[in-house]
């Protein structure tokens, strides 16, 4: 017992001098205005080729929401040189595998192949840019599939609400007030002008970023990305003016209802700087704190000693414009969902008053590196945090020094972050109830 | 659209890729296809070696490319034979990995979860990661947790106890009895991989059974340390040698491998009888002597991926999407450096198509084995399992596996580095060829886990032999669906057997109200209740609850019902209320004496003797020759049929009520314990709103 404790305080003293390697990689524009970037890793044979598109759930007309996740399965339609249906097949066929994802900010595509099929994944992805096949029964099949979508992930899923509950609750004027999947009456209304249009407007080269990793020689790497996607026509540039929302002064409280559930739910949501700032850095660290793990302060009380939940969850959802911070619990039995926001606050107080112990500070530093660590521990995830920090971040070296700026987040800067954007009078409170029979 | 991309010839692919690259403007032809270049070689990266004093072997793949390290240790024994004691293995290993004999198993866990790191430990081995910078201490604490594990009588009791309701639940599982009578019947039940784990062998386990395991297998000598990741040899040999140098040689465990069974004289169907069952489970295997040595390993590799790999598989495109007679079909073809190892093809397919899925399936196997592959297939198959295997590359375990894999099968250094040269080099010829080696159409055991009653009748019209077997491969007799009734006997005599057994035409009568609580667990701690009332005035209501939450109600009161299910509440059709009314009777035997009943036959339930009733079309209920009394029913649904057993039969009011109802759901079978029956009291029309 003793012995441990000794060498629990001696590893306190390991100083940071081990730093994680560095992600390198090479970065050029092509005419249109497409941005690339390169990393080279030849430790496996192995080629990501993948297209972030700026555009996302915010974008596009209000009476059209869901646009951009539309797309993103539209365009594996085909396309002028790719028969309907065959995009799919081409890639398993060929040793790879692919797939896609829409938030409210991006739209992201990608495939990975053996490291000799890279022009293969270049030449799909340039069809994808250069002249998708859009028509009228691509619309009309994806239509069937994005609502079977909807209904499954949303409207038949217990919470599949939530997300929408805190958009329309937290955000009055930005478009984060607007469901990232859309409304199904909007897409069945929008027409073929349209689309094309939508896709005219955001799917242009100087709207997205191309990213090649893995095993690749940059100069054969650059020269085939020239040749594949010098072909595509730039397009105006895009200009985004979102309204933006005032700060909320008074708590805000409102109801939602599931059909899909039993066990009521509380929502604490609060609106915040967006991903890029120092502060939504800070917030990431708090929401750590709270819930990350079974020993963090909220698992730990709330679940293993109190009882009074069937799960707990403090989440930082990164976004461009305002990050949403939420609290979320489950109650156990008969706890009241007041009960369980007071216990939540209770730890959130204590966060505003005093100092966080240097055992969890030292906890917190060791989590978020593994974090970092990991997350650079494929050439998947490589190439994903590549596009991300170039189109929303603005800076593709945070893939160096994100950790960096972590380790400088003091133990006063949580504490004061708490205080100032953590506070009952800056919120939404949602309780998210079991619909009732008669409702 | 045709897929255009053949397989060019090295040369080609490569002088493509120079025109490319030395014409500054190459037109490129997007109308289709570009050809991929050159197969990329693969490099893995060579460990480096030493051993320790103790027999350690110890394999270091330096990698900086992320601060973060993995350990993985493996005791590579012989496989061990455990006879009456088989699970003292797995109880073991679960002891493992929760603290040292210095360090509490709170401290020990907290301390991981501290740094941020993982481990794990097995019977064979253990597996931690970290960050780089606490790579000392996360050796220092996996080395502990092996020498000098803490090994508690409580934790043994306690992994005793899931493993023994692990076994419970999965008592009639068909898939793990095939599992079990498969590898039986293949290997012997003498052969480690043969013998098999049961309620009693793991009973005859003792605490001291569990220890002396670990103390006589749990050892340096045939052991390897494999180190990955951002660590200096130097250094991490050090760290080694101080942690693990202490570790003690076992006296020497020199166990021999037993061979295994023969292949079967001539292909045979080996049945196991699960009554009720939906699904059979079938198994398409023999035992081949295939090792990764083998100059045709690679080619093996080929042939299963066509024939059952995956949905693109022979097996797969005939049993499911041509047929439907299934989900899924595949096939695997095992290796083993103690040459016991199977081919297997399997399939869970409808009761109905039991017999045409063994054709099907038998029919596949023949035609890789004597119409040679369509090379587009070879191509594909190629393709599929070089980009998993590049794919796989990334991941360090995969490195660890390979630099393993060497030194214990015996494969020549570069056996990783050719390994898709070779994949490549497979032909058409070599897939025939393999596949008439190994795939033993004329020696296989079709192991067949199903619903004797329904499907024996069309499997013995296939013609092949079929040999009986029970659930723990012992040789049987085929089971008898044939017994005899006398003639005297019809279906208002066997339920006015049941009213007189459970009190009387009388007593039931007098009967306004029952209320049943009851309760099972769900998993050990978890329970899961049941409350039923039903009255005389045709009202009936049943609900589940899951710690504290209704997980299903259904209400019938006269003429309308509904069911309320994860929240979302449908009104019952009249179809359903109309199936349904008979039984809302707190004894709805009373009504089938009206009519609507027949005596089908007398069955075997689980050994004893019952008058099989069916009410309606859907349901069929036991009652028990010997005694009268209900002992089982069965509902047939579209979405399969649901078993309920009744036993245990005590008097409330005079009335002989079954104070344990067991139902089957899926392979699954949960126990519902009565805690209280309330006749006449605790019912109010309220109920039935």
């Amino acid at each position: 017992m003793k012995k441990c404790l000794f060498t629990l305080a001696l590893l306190m003293l390991v100083s940071y001098n081990a730093t994680a390697q560095k992600v390198e990689f090479k970065e050029f524009d092509l005419d249109n205005g497409l941005h690339v970037i390169m990393h080279q890793d030849n430790t496996a044979p192995l080629v990501v080729t993948s297209v972030m598109y700026d555009v996302g759930g915010k974008d596009g007309d209000r009476e059209r929401t869901g646009f951009a996740h539309f797309f993103e399965h539209l365009l594996f339609e085909g396309s002028e040189n790719i028969e309907r249906g065959e995009f799919m097949k081409i890639i398993p066929a060929n040793g790879g595998r692919f797939n896609a994802n829409t938030s409210q900010d991006r739209t992201y595509y990608y495939e990975i192949f053996p490291s000799n099929k890279l022009e293969l994944g270049l030449w799909l992805e340039s069809e994808r840019m250069l002249h998708p096949v859009i028509d009228q029964v691509g619309v009309d099949t994806q239509n069937e599939v994005v609502k079977e979508e909807k209904r499954q992930s949303y409207e038949n899923r217990p919470y599949g609400g939530l997300l929408k509950a805190i958009g329309e609750n937290l955000f009055k004027v930005h478009p984060y007030k607007d469901e990232n999947i859309g409304k199904m009456e909007h897409l069945d209304a929008a027409t073929l002008e349209e689309f094309n249009a939508y896709f005219e407007k955001y799917y242009v080269p100087n709207n997205a970023v191309l990213i090649v990793a893995g095993d690749i020689d940059y100069d054969k790497t650059e020269k085939m990305v020239r040749d594949y996607f010098s072909a595509v026509k730039k397009g105006p540039e895009v200009v985004r003016n979102f309204p933006k929302e005032t700060p909320i002064t008074e708590t805000i409280k409102a109801t939602a209802y599931d059909k899909n559930i039993q066990v009521p739910a509380i929502v604490a949501a609060y609106r915040l700087p967006g991903q890029a700032t120092r502060d939504a850095h800070v917030l990431d660290m708090i929401a750590t704190y709270l819930s990350g793990g079974k020993s963090s302060v909220l698992y730990k009380k709330l679940i293993d000693e109190q009882k009074q939940a069937l799960t707990v969850q403090a989440v930082n959802l990164g976004q461009v414009d305002y990050n949403v911070f939420a609290l979320f619990a489950l109650p156990l039995g008969d706890v009241s969902l007041e009960t369980l926001l007071a216990e939540m606050d209770e730890e959130i107080v204590k966060l505003q008053n005093e100092l966080i112990s240097e055992r969890d500070y030292q906890k917190l530093q060791n989590q978020f590196e593994n974090q970092f660590v990991n997350s650079n521990s494929s050439v998947e995830g490589i190439a994903s945090s590549l596009a991300t920090y170039y189109l929303l971040y603005g800076d593709v070296d945070i893939i160096n020094n994100q950790l960096e700026t972590y380790r400088s987040i003091t133990r006063e800067e949580i504490q004061a972050a708490a205080k100032k954007y953590l506070s009952p009078n800056q919120r939404v409170e949602i309780e998210y109830l079991p619909t009732k029979d008669e409702q | 659209m045709k897929i255009l991309y053949k397989m060019k010839t090295k040369l080609t692919a490569f002088l493509a890729l120079l025109l490319i690259t030395f014409s500054a403007n190459a037109q490129i032809d997007r109308s289709t296809m570009p050809v991929a270049g050159p197969e990329p070689e693969i490099s893995i990266e060579k460990p480096q070696e030493f051993q320790l004093k103790n027999g350690l072997k110890v394999l270091v793949v330096e990698n900086h490319k992320l601060p973060r390290v993995s350990y993985s240790l493996r005791i590579d024994n012989k496989p061990i034979a455990t006879a009456d004691k088989a699970g003292v293995e797995s109880l073991i290993g679960s002891m493992l990995g929760n603290g040292t004999t210095e360090i509490s198993k709170d401290e020990f866990n907290e301390e991981i979860d501290f740094l941020g790191a993982s481990l794990n430990f097995g019977f064979s081995g253990g597996f931690a990661s970290s960050l780089s910078k606490y790579s000392d201490r996360i050796l220092e604490l996996m080395a502990g947790a092996a020498i000098n594990p803490l090994l508690t009588k409580e934790e043994f009791e306690k992994e005793k106890t899931i493993l023994l309701e692990n076994i419970k639940s999965n008592e009639k599982n068909p898939d793990v009895i095939a599992g079990r009578v498969g590898s039986a019947l293949s290997y012997g039940t003498k052969h480690p991989y043969g013998e098999f784990t049961t309620k009693e062998t793991v009973e005859n386990v003792t605490y001291g059974d569990a220890v002396s395991f670990y103390e006589k297998y749990f050892n340096p000598d045939n052991a390897y340390l494999v180190v990955i990741g951002d660590v200096d040899f130097k250094t991490v040999k050090k760290q080694i040698e101080k942690h693990f140098g202490d570790w003690t040689k076992s006296v020497g465990v020199n166990t021999s491998v037993p061979e295994p069974n023969e292949n079967v004289q001539y292909t045979q169907i080996n049945f196991v009888d699960v009554p009720d069952a939906t699904q059979s489970n079938l198994s398409i295997t023999n035992n081949v002597d295939l090792k990764m040595n083998d100059k045709d390993y690679h080619a093996a590799l080929i042939t299963n991926n066509i024939l059952g790999g995956g949905g693109e598989g022979y097996l797969f495109k005939n049993l499911r999407e041509d047929k439907g007679y299934t989900y899924g079909a595949y096939s695997s073809l095992g290796t083993d450096r103690y040459g016991a190892s199977r081919f297997n093809a399997s399939a869970k397919v409808r009761n109905a198509v039991t017999d045409s899925a063994v054709v099907e399936a038998l029919k596949e196997i023949n035609r890789i084995k004597t119409e040679p592959v369509d090379p587009q297939t070879l191509s594909d198959a190629k393709a599929k399992y070089i980009g998993n295997f590049v794919m796989a590359l990334e991941r360090p375990e995969t490195i660890a596996n390979y630099a393993l894999n060497i030194k214990i099968n015996d494969l020549p250094e570069d056996f990783y580095s050719t390994y898709l040269q070779k994949i490549k080099d497979v032909s058409v010829e070599d897939v025939q060829r393999v596949a008439n080696k190994h795939l033993k159409t004329d020696n296989a055991r079709i192991v067949v886990v199903g619903n004797g009653d329904e499907v024996l009748e069309n499997l013995e019209k296939t013609g092949i032999p079929i040999k009986y077997y029970d659930k723990y491969a012992a040789p049987t007799e085929k089971p008898n669906y044939e017994i005899e009734m006398s003639a005297d006997i019809d279906v208002a005599k066997v339920l006015n057997a049941y009213i007189e057994k459970i009190g009387g035409k009388e007593k039931l009568s007098n009967v306004t109200s029952v209320n049943i609580m009851a309760e099972a667990e769900l998993q050990p701690g978890m329970m899961m209740n049941l409350e039923m009332k039903k009255t005389n005035k045709n009202q009936f209501s049943q609900e589940v609850t899951a710690m504290g939450q209704s997980v299903m109600k259904t209400v019938i009161d006269g003429e309308s019902g509904y069911v309320v299910m994860q929240g979302q509440k449908s009104d019952m059709s009249e179809d359903d209320l109309k199936k349904s009314s008979a039984e809302t009777s707190p004894f709805p035997e009373v009504n089938y004496l009206n009519g609507g009943a027949t005596l089908e036959k007398i069955e075997d339930v689980d050994g004893e003797k019952a008058y099989k009733v069916n009410v309606g079309n859907d349901t069929s209920i036991y009652y028990s020759v010997d005694t009268g009394l209900k002992i089982k029913e069965v509902k047939t649904t579209p979405m399969g049929s649901q078993s309920t057993f009744y036993t245990d039969y005590k008097e409330v009011a005079g009335i002989m009520f079954p104070f344990k109802i067991s139902q089957t759901v899926g392979p699954r079978k949960f126990d519902f314990m009565v805690k209280e029956v309330k006749v006449n009291e605790g019912v109010t029309d309220a109920d039935f709103d």
